[in-house]
């Protein structure tokens, strides 16, 4: 007795890890991924290391694409997407859109990873200069200077003497209308902040943050790491603004906890952009008449017990497509995902 | 490189200068356990006596250490240093951190280098150092004159005009004094004066006190040379 394949959307590590969660329990997948490479936003954006553990991002993804690729359950579609959908599940029609043109199958159960994507930093005004000035850049433009082992104030070339990261850009913010911490930040700078002391250890590395958000052992394994072993700075209170002065980008902000005004140029500001709803999320949301909660990303519907589960059933949805999620989190919803999609598709072979 | 506050004070000191007294402090020996990273959490702060009476938080040495900001360093050094009371109260910190430890360094740092801020801060205490460096006792009962302690009221007087007597009272023949503590043996002079000159103590006090230094010296000198020690070559008494 054979199934119709369960389909996940998105070829991130949430879809790849559903992908062989499925093969493991010997049900057929179908990944579709929209861009013509697995990974996600590890390999896209592309974050060179990972956060904390700091394994090489490409070699830890190897290995999931490796499993799935070697899994005969597993049927891979790259540059391809769902245009459309029709009928239920478990014979739920849905069309494919993909380098062959379109085509029709069946499948038994849905599992959305479709992920998020970085804030825009001018998304509705010019914050911080990011379209103006060159040396003011995001944690993703950073992220691809550390791949190439290479960090450099981008006006001048030269290595930068005196660098700040701005935390919850695009997060935590009534007026840009986005309320959500976005979780990874906060680890991913005092990640680069280590990184970066480690190629320049003579730059100043400061961080402005509004509250470090460093569960569980990121706390010690990098917060306390960054500050203790490579001295890098973490003032409380947040860049109000950037303004240019001569050829220096200077911040202006408050040391909050010192109550004093701090004025300084920087070489570097690296704008530590949050997570929003992907345009893929809202997209695949529309095809399957899933709804969104209050934040933009796709609803579940069970509280903190069940993460998965929409209000559609054999619809389930995992990572960061739900809500901003590091790779813990989204690797163990999607192992959830998978075993609610396995469950699902069970129970409409035996039936209940 | 310039301080990140708008407001730092002192930018006319040169910051060679500030570097080379917090390059001092960080190259003391019980540095490493000091400071770790600071949460800016405030425990150290709520739990500080000084704190809740003066303009002064042990945080702000945490933070301010932590950050290597010099010219914020120097003005702590300058003023907010003297401030603490040394109970070490903010050694609770959740981080392990010792503020107070910080500025026990930092304040050996300013007397070494004759600061100002050591030298007004210390006056007040020149007679204290006199009498401790001297004899080994702080307060001695004759301190207590009811002139200077009215809010005690009339025993003060009344133990005053019969100190002698009321000292004999007590039962351990060493604390029948009224000039010192307690009797201070020869001996025990002998070595204080020895510890003063051989840790550099007596060097600390001419930085900042050089009417205090000369008088110790000249005291010190005499009792030493009376038991045969020279207090320009007291290095060979390290040998024997």
């Amino acid at each position: 007795m054979e199934s119709n394949p369960i389909l996940v959307v998105g070829g991130g590590p949430a879809g790849l890890e559903a992908a062989r969660g499925a093969g493991e329990l010997g049900y057929p997948v179908l990944v579709v991924e929209k861009t013509p490479v697995l990974g996600g936003s590890p390999i896209l954006a592309p974050y060179a290391a990972l956060t904390p553990d700091m394994e090489d991002a490409e070699t830890a993804m190897k290995r999931v694409i490796d499993a799935v690729e070697a899994d005969p359950l597993v049927e891979l579609r790259t540059g391809t997407t769902v245009t459309a959908a029709e009928g239920e599940l478990p014979e739920l029609s849905v069309t494919l859109a993909g380098p062959d043109g379109e085509e029709v199958v069946k499948v038994g159960a849905v599992i959305l990873c479709t992920g998020f994507q970085h804030f825009d930093p001018g998304r509705e005004t010019q914050m911080y200069g990011y379209y103006e000035y060159d040396d003011v850049i995001t944690l993703v433009d950073i992220e691809r200077m550390l791949k190439d082992e290479r960090v450099v104030r981008p006006s001048t070339g030269e290595p930068p003497k005196r660098l700040c990261f701005v935390q919850c850009v695009g997060s935590r913010d009534r007026q840009i209308g986005n309320e959500w911490c976005s979780k990874v930040c906060c680890g991913i700078a005092c990640k680069e902040a280590i990184e970066i002391k480690e190629l320049l250890p003579s730059c100043q590395v400061f961080v402005f943050y509004i509250d470090m958000r460093m569960y569980g052992f990121w706390e010690d394994q990098i917060y306390w790491k960054a500050q203790e072993e490579h001295k890098v700075q973490f003032i409380r209170g947040i860049v109000t603004e950037i303004t240019k002065r001569g050829d220096e980008v200077v911040i202006k902000g408050e040391d909050t906890t010192m109550g004093r005004p701090v004025e300084v140029a920087m070489d570097v500001v690296v704008l530590s952009v949050g997570m929003e709803p992907s345009d893929g999320s809202r997209e695949m949301a529309e095809i399957f008449g899933l709804p969104l909660e209050s934040h933009g990303f796709i609803e579940t519907i069970d509280g903190p017990l069940n993460t998965v589960s929409t209000s559609k059933p054999g619809f389930y949805a995992a990572g960061a497509a739900v809500g901003p999620a590091d790779l813990e989190d989204s690797i163990s919803m999607a192992g959830a995902a998978v075993m609610k999609a396995a469950g699902f598709l069970r129970k409409q072979l035996v039936g209940a | 490189m310039e301080s990140i506050y708008a407001d730092i004070q002192y930018q006319d000191v040169p910051v060679e200068k500030k570097q080379r007294l917090f390059d001092e402090v960080k190259a003391d020996m019980r540095w490493e356990t000091q400071l770790y990273g600071c949460y800016e959490c405030g425990i150290c702060v709520a739990a500080c006596p000084s704190a809740r009476f003066y303009d002064f938080s042990p945080r702000v040495f945490a933070q301010i250490m932590a950050r290597e900001d010099v010219h914020a360093f120097y003005e702590l050094l300058n003023d907010s240093v003297w401030d603490c009371s040394q109970c070490f109260s903010c050694t609770r910190c959740p981080r392990q951190n010792n503020p107070g430890g910080i500025i026990t360094i930092m304040r050996e740092v300013a007397v070494n280098n004759g600061l100002q801020s050591a030298k007004d801060a210390l006056k007040a205490y020149s007679r204290i150092i006199y009498k401790i460096m001297s004899t080994g006792t702080q307060v001695a009962p004759d301190m207590l004159q009811p002139d200077f302690f009215p809010d005690w009221g009339p025993d003060v007087q009344q133990v005053s005009d019969n100190l002698d007597v009321w000292r004999r009272m007590v039962p351990p023949e060493t604390m029948h004094t009224t000039e010192l503590a307690w009797d201070v043996s020869e001996k025990t002079r002998l070595e204080l004066y020895m510890i003063w000159k051989l840790t550099g103590n007596l060097e600390m006090i001419e930085q900042i006190d050089e009417g205090i230094f000369m008088i110790l010296e000249e005291v010190m000198e005499e009792l030493l040379e009376e038991h045969g020690y020279d207090i320009d070559d007291l290095d060979s008494v390290m040998d024997d």
